[in-house]
């Protein structure tokens, strides 16, 4: 152990210490009081949001393309990846080198997907497949369970061998990108800590699992983006309307529904697979209200009975009204 | 490192290390590196639990106690059997080779050569009796039942230190300087890059926080203060395991002899890190206190030192227990463990001493060896060592803080690294039936009950297939007379095993609305 002369010493602590004064001396003269996130997509007026912009530059005919594709009666893989192929295909939403977020449900690590508290595996899989033929460069999937570590909901979910297999990144989400957000649209949660890369990826593709919620009633596309928010219990005051301001500060440019299997009841946790309903079903939209509004049906709901889809509706961040639709559905097998 | 430059300079021209002393080192660092990996991924369950608790199996003291005081043997401890029979060969090797603690204290050297007027003669004799007593204690209070006093076992006092202060600490300097950091735009992906590396696997995602963290931090701070006074003074006058090495030591095959052409030169006693080379015995030292660092060996300049076996026992010295020390120390102890047990905690702690999933509340404390390996490995930092919740005789055993961290449904990790069975090695399937504790709720504070306002997150994170908090609508009317429904949480203490989850995410400010307490 060689010596550290008292010089020495004292010369790496006032290093030290100096570049913490530094830090703090240059934050101080930073223009913002706060370390707030500004991000191109939140920064639209508040207002009538037009819904689900799709991303490319060259903008494809939006009528050739159903606004909501619904596919029944496949394995998840071929569910998920017919729906995509009838809104138009991936590429339709990744652009060729584009970096994308895939945000599926994977709040806690107690089950496997059989329990359908998580998203199912071979539907993320599928995803990040397609999403690599497209040509996006990376790809990466992630959520922050709720109970217990990252880690074991990742594997125990098998979301994380699904994603490997594709080529996916499994990402742990870091404490330090909870980034404190305004959100100028929003008409109750003004402001939020969200996830730094879900704003600021090229796309971002959520992929919820349709399941039971005894305050939202059901937990699919817009409650899905609580993951990517830290300070989740303090959302459930007004949820509805909450959720709806965090939609309009996410947007995700595709939303994918997992019904494969559905959790009818006891959710969002599960863990009876008698509350859990087979519907192999996938719904799909670049419209997350009309998504969360289709899904509604399948468990015997209106749109409107979910106080998140009357919110977003209101501040025109998708439709809700089913007949407005171009919908298709496309049974795969007979 | 004991051998100081000016020694060096003194002995023989174009001498290097030699290498009996540089394989010392080797073993040693590999040993602590081995010691700090299994720390750093017990937390991960990327590393066996078997393995996980190797270095608390290794120790003999640890075992002869637990059966002891326990009455049950564990094949698993039967790996100790080698550092005893380590012990037989080659002396207090274990402590001058491969004990962690050790090798921090050599790392921590203060050694100046200058006289020390503290520790003249008289003392050095009385203090190295503090071991002994020490260790006399342990067996004593573990022949009544109580395992205690083993928060003094140096393995137990470097992982306890390193889970619940060290580590924690260092999580949060690298939080400080990252978020200082993060404020300089250009920094802000090299340190995303820098923190995706060391987190989960070295630093948790979320930091841990342990009650009284400075207490732990301050009892090692001293043992690696008490350094100055003397060069491992914690394993020449303190240490319980040493102790008891040192007393199998006396029947150990090789002993350091000083041959008869020993000049007394003086410069092994100069070098040797426990003191015990002694002037008025010829410079021949105690094998219960030497441990075979081969210092003297390397800073003889004539050789006469040689490590060979010898047939006989060593002998017996004035600091070696006697009956009257063994007979102070019994009484001492026996009324200790009488006086503690008088304090109401040790029968009735209070309603939040919630023990870890799968153990029995009454035979506990004739187990748990207090190595906080459990509390290493809580993924949720749920378990935390207990201060004097259950009175100053539950010291540091493991108790479980909801407010800190829930039982997570998802693991029985602290059951399966329990080197010592106190928490037993359930299945994943039997853990979740444990009964940890049972949740109420506080309708004068819950905002459903007591403010109106939905809030569900309690039953939103009961992790029961069945949840075992459910919700009713409540019927109340605002001022203007409208009235409205609020779902009201309500625990079904039944199937409520009181894994703490809905008090740790209660978004209540301070202490929760609804809260884990007791049931046995």
């Amino acid at each position: 152990m060689p010596k550290l002369s008292r010089r020495e010493f004292l010369k790496t602590i006032s290093m030290t210490t100096g570049t913490i004064v530094f830090n703090q001396v240059i934050s101080a003269c930073a223009a913002k009081p706060q370390n707030t996130n500004s991000v191109q997509k939140i920064t639209e007026p508040a207002g009538p949001l037009e819904p689900g912009k799709p991303l490319t530059t060259e903008q494809p005919d939006q009528t050739k393309f159903p606004d909501l594709v619904v596919t029944r009666q496949g394995t998840p893989e071929d569910l998920t990846r017919r729906a995509v192929e009838a809104l138009g295909g991936m590429k339709r939403f990744v652009p060729q080198g584009a970096k994308v977020i895939v945000k599926p449900n994977i709040c806690v690590a107690y089950h496997t997907y059989e329990y359908a508290a998580t998203t199912n595996p071979w539907v993320v899989g599928a995803l990040v497949k397609m999403c690599y033929e497209a040509g996006a460069s990376k790809v990466q999937v992630m959520d922050y369970p709720f109970g217990g570590t990252p880690q074991e909901a990742y594997s125990r979910s098998g979301i994380a061998e699904q994603v490997a297999l594709a080529g996916g990144e499994m990402v742990t989400m870091s404490r330090l990108k909870f980034i404190s957000t305004d959100i100028n649209a929003g008409q109750d949660l003004r402001e939020a800590r969200i996830y730094k890369d879900a704003l600021n990826t090229d796309v971002l593709i959520n992929v919820p699992i349709a399941k039971h919620h005894s305050l939202a009633r059901l937990t699919l596309g817009m409650k899905n983006l609580m993951g990517l928010i830290r300070d989740r219990s303090a959302i459930h005051q007004n949820l509805g309307q909450r959720l709806a301001d965090l939609t309009s500060a996410l947007r995700p440019d595709l939303t994918v529904i997992d019904a494969v299997r559905m959790l009818m009841a006891n959710g969002p946790t599960g863990g009876d697979l008698g509350d859990v309903k087979d519907m192999k079903t996938v719904i799909a939209s670049a419209d997350i209200v009309a998504a969360d509004s289709y899904a509604a049906t399948l468990f015997g709901l209106q749109p409107d009975d979910l106080g998140y889809i009357r919110a977003a509706t209101t501040m025109g961040l998708g439709v809700s009204d089913l007949k407005n639709l171009r919908i298709e559905e496309i049974v795969i097998d007979a | 490192m004991p051998s100081s430059g000016s020694l060096r300079d003194t002995r023989k021209s174009g001498t290097t290390t030699p290498r009996w002393i540089t394989a010392r080192k080797i073993i040693q660092y590999g040993s602590l590196f081995i010691f700090l990996y299994l720390f750093i991924f017990s937390a991960h369950r990327v590393v066996p639990p078997d393995l996980v608790n190797l270095p608390m199996r290794l120790d003999p003291l640890l075992a002869v106690t637990h059966i002891i005081s326990s009455r049950v043997f564990l094949p698993g401890a039967a790996i100790s059997l080698a550092v005893i029979t380590l012990t037989l060969i080659f002396g207090r090797a274990w402590c001058g080779w491969v004990c962690p603690l050790g090798t921090i204290l050599d790392i921590f050297s203060f050694k100046s050569g200058r006289e020390n007027p503290v520790l003249d003669a008289t003392n050095d004799q009385n203090w190295r009796k503090i071991k002994y007593s020490l260790l006399i204690a342990i067996i004593i209070s573990a022949l009544f039942a109580n395992l205690s006093l083993l928060i003094f076992d140096p393995l137990t006092i470097l992982y306890r230190t390193l889970t619940t202060s060290l580590w924690p600490a260092l999580d949060q300097a690298v939080i400080i300087l990252e978020t200082g950091l993060l404020n300089i735009p250009v920094l802000e992906e090299p340190i995303a890059i820098f923190d995706s590396w060391i987190r989960p696997i070295l630093l948790p995602i979320e930091p841990s926080f342990t009650p009284a963290a400075l207490l732990y931090f301050l009892l090692f701070a001293s043992i690696i203060i008490l350094n100055i006074l003397a060069s491992r003074f914690w394993c020449r006058y303190l240490c319980p395991l040493g102790g008891f090495l040192g007393l199998i030591s006396k029947a150990s095959l090789f002993r350091r002899q000083v041959s008869q052409d020993c000049k007394t030169c003086a410069l092994c006693e100069r070098v040797c890190p426990t003191g015990t080379i002694d002037p008025e015995r010829n410079y021949t030292s105690d094998p219960s206190e030497c441990t075979l660092c081969l210092e003297c060996l390397d800073a003889c300049p004539r050789s006469s030192i040689a490590f060979i076996p010898a047939m006989r026992l060593a002998d017996w010295r004035e600091y070696d227990p006697n009956r009257r020390q063994a007979l102070a120390t019994l009484g001492l102890t026996v009324a200790g463990l009488a006086v503690l047990s008088v304090d109401p905690r040790t029968k009735n702690p209070g309603p939040n001493f919630i023990r870890p999933p799968g153990t029995r509340q009454e035979d506990f404390l004739s187990q748990c060896i207090r190595c906080a390996e459990c509390v290493r490995s809580c993924p949720t930092h749920a378990l935390h060592p207990a201060l004097l919740e259950g009175g100053l005789i539950a010291l540091w055993s493991p108790i479980l803080i909801p407010r800190l961290g829930y039982c997570d449904y998802s693991c029985n990790q602290c059951g399966q690294v329990c080197p010592s069975q106190a928490i037993s090695p359930l299945s994943l399937d039997e853990k979740r039936k444990q009964i940890i504790g049972k949740a109420y709720i506080d309708q004068d504070r819950c905002i459903a009950w007591a403010d109106h306002k939905d809030c569900i997150v309690c039953e939103e994170m009961c992790p029961l297939p069945q949840k075992a908090i459910t919700l009713k609508p409540g019927l109340w009317s605002d001022p203007g007379g409208e009235s409205f429904v609020v779902q009201l949480p309500q625990v079904d203490r039944q199937s409520c095993i009181g894994c703490g989850i809905c008090e740790n995410k209660c978004p209540l400010v301070g202490e929760a609305a609804i809260r884990i307490f007791r049931t046995s």
